[in-house]
């Protein structure tokens, strides 16, 4: 296994909308190992959503480099992106980004068809880690039907399906109460790292860091010192 | 597979039944409207269909078969001398006036042969000998005659143009494009009737010599009748319908309906995807966040469309098919034959996929960032 799952390199992004440019990311860098689990912490607008989309492969950064389980992503290539994506990445959001009209084991039994798994084994896998995030006796559930707490755990099971490598999460437990919250992350970083996932955060939420190896702060674009 | 297509369309149930109902109309239309249309021309050519004739000579420019021109009935002699012919007779069709109990009028067609049953007409007679025919003043009226004329009977007696004929059986399935009755009787008995008709005939029926080729033969009609137009069976079909297709209008109405009946699907389908499709907008982005393409998001819109089109085919099928008892109670025969359902089903696909095709634009820009909105 490479020591770094991911890294990104003096990344710059810049947003143009007429005669203006915004610098967000104003040469970033951080790599992330195999099983460690990074908190990225930092006021509205210090770029943390735009850097996840970036070590995401959803945005292409304006310079600098971004390599994912070994593989540098070239700059604007909308295939490659697409396709590190669907081999190395998952993604869990605040508001879930669950389909509602699919049970949690269609949730995650989808991801995997979209990822290329076949029928028999997509609906295997998502039956299994459903079962491993402790969703076993909610698989027919429809999003509707769940709780918060268990929405998000549909969302990371349905981000660890597949088994990528990088593992990003924007703002996971910002819907959730306070104690529902603590056992998400439990779940999600103890899940981490028994697949030796790299697990980036990005969160206003201090409780996160007790959950984190590493904490990186961001302030104006940059990682504060 | 997990479909997320049609979990989407089924968890939206109301618009689902929206944009079913819209193709189910539509079809609906198309397949009553047509099936009238198809009905109504059978009739324009039905005894050009089922007499047994293989060529038939008419006078120039005799627009279809209803509305026949006479000509000289020595025309038949040449006729049967060229080579390819096994037979050919005169057939006399004639409007005529037929008086009914009431003291009323009506119009009915006739049409005359002095062999009936060597030229398969009548092709269905309900009761009667059609051979009787030759033995004096004797008709065989169609059955569908009682809605014009009244019940009759066998043995009941008929003024045609101030003469009396028995009625000495009945026929089914006769019929005519004007609706005028359609009643059988014996060549020389027409042609004592009707002013224009003496030594005149209206048709020279003809049937080939077995491996005789119907177009050359014709062409050697033609040479020898010059003043004549002489018609594959096919062609004559062909002639009569597309007379009353142009003429009527009726090709138009029907282009209008049918354009009509499209318009109304596209739009109804289209809107109903159109609104779901941005309604979802964040579930495709989604979609490609996790690595899928826009041809995955496209498959989801079209086999939304091909569910729609196949349910609301069935609905709109099963609906016509419903209304056909009803119809046929009115008179009126809606023709829905296999291959035309296989055409408006085919129709009916593509409407909607090209309905879907609407909303491609739209999810193609969707950009997989928007997951991270709230």
């Amino acid at each position: 296994m490479s020591e770094t799952v991911l890294e990104v390199r003096d990344v710059v992004k810049v947003f143009e909308e007429g005669a203006q440019r915004v610098e967000v990311l104003k040469g970033v860098s951080l790599r992330v190992a195999p099983g460690e689990v990074l908190a990225l912490e930092g006021p509205s607008g210090s770029g943390k959503t735009t850097l996840l989309s970036i070590m995401g492969c959803i945005l292409s950064p304006t310079s600098g480099a971004v390599r994912v389980d070994g593989e540098v992503v070239s700059r604007g290539d909308v295939r490659q992106l697409r396709e590190v994506r669907r081999r190395s990445i998952g993604f869990v959001f605040q508001q879930y980004n669950l389909f509602p009209a699919l049970t949690a084991l269609e949730n995650v039994e989808y991801a995997l068809n979209v990822k290329g798994f076949a029928a028999r084994a997509a609906r295997h896998e998502a039956q299994q880690t459903l079962e491993r995030v402790g969703l076993g006796d909610r698989l027919h559930f429809l999003p509707r039907d769940l709780s918060g707490g268990q929405k998000q755990r549909v969302a990371i099971a349905r981000a660890l399906a597949g088994a990528p490598s990088v593992l990003l999460a924007d703002e996971p437990t910002a819907n959730l109460d306070t104690q529902v919250g603590l056992q998400v992350l439990e779940l999600f970083r103890d899940l981490a790292k028994q697949e030796g996932k790299g697990l980036v955060i990005v969160t206003h939420d201090p409780k996160v860091r007790q959950f984190a190896d590493r904490v990186e702060g961001m302030r104006d674009g940059r990682l504060a010192a | 597979m997990v479909s997320l297509a049609r979990k989407n369309l089924l968890h939206d149930r109301l618009r689902f039944a929206i944009t079913v109902s819209g193709v189910a109309f539509a079809v609906t239309l198309v397949l009553v409207q047509m099936g009238l249309f198809m009905g109504l021309l059978a009739k324009a050519t039905i005894t050009i269909e089922n007499a047994d004739a293989d060529i038939w000579v008419t006078s120039h420019e005799t627009p279809n078969v209803d509305f026949a021109h006479n000509f000289p009935e020595t025309t038949v002699l040449r006729v049967r001398g060229v080579q390819g012919v096994a037979r050919a007779d005169n057939l006399l069709v004639q409007f005529m006036n037929l008086q009914l109990p009431s003291g009323a009028e009506e119009g009915c067609l006739v049409y005359a042969l002095q062999d009936f049953e060597s030229w398969r007409l009548p092709w269905s007679v309900n009761e009667g000998d059609v051979r009787d025919l030759r033995r004096g003043r004797f008709v065989l009226m169609d059955r569908s005659a009682e809605r014009r004329f009244g019940a009759f009977q066998v043995g009941d007696y008929r003024e045609i143009l101030g003469r009396r004929f028995k009625i000495i059986g009945t026929t089914n399935q006769a019929a005519s494009f004007t609706t005028a009755p359609v009643v059988f009787m014996d060549f020389r008995q027409a042609q004592e009737l009707a002013e224009n008709a003496f030594q005149k005939t209206s048709y020279v029926l003809v049937k080939l010599l077995p491996g005789a080729n119907a177009r050359q033969v014709a062409a050697r009609i033609r040479a020898i009748a010059p003043h004549n137009d002489v018609y594959t069976k096919a062609d004559w079909a062909s002639r009569s319908r597309t007379y009353w297709v142009v003429s009527t209008g009726l090709g138009m109405n029907m282009g209008v309906t049918v354009f009509l009946g499209v318009l109304v699907g596209v739009v109804v389908v289209a809107q109903t995807l159109y609104t779901s499709a941005v309604e979802h907008i964040k579930e495709f982005g989604m979609v490609k966040a996790m690595g899928g393409s826009n041809w995955d998001i496209y498959r989801i819109l079209g086999e939304q469309a091909l569910i729609a089109a196949v349910v609301g085919f069935a609905l709109g099928g099963a609906l016509s098919l419903g209304m056909r008892p009803l119809m046929a109670k009115l008179y009126l025969n809606v023709l829905l034959t296999p291959g035309f359902g296989l055409m408006v089903f085919v129709g009916t696909v593509l409407m909607c996929l090209g309905a879907a095709m609407l909303s491609f634009k739209r999810v193609a820009g969707i950009d997989p960032a928007l997951v991270f909105r709230a």
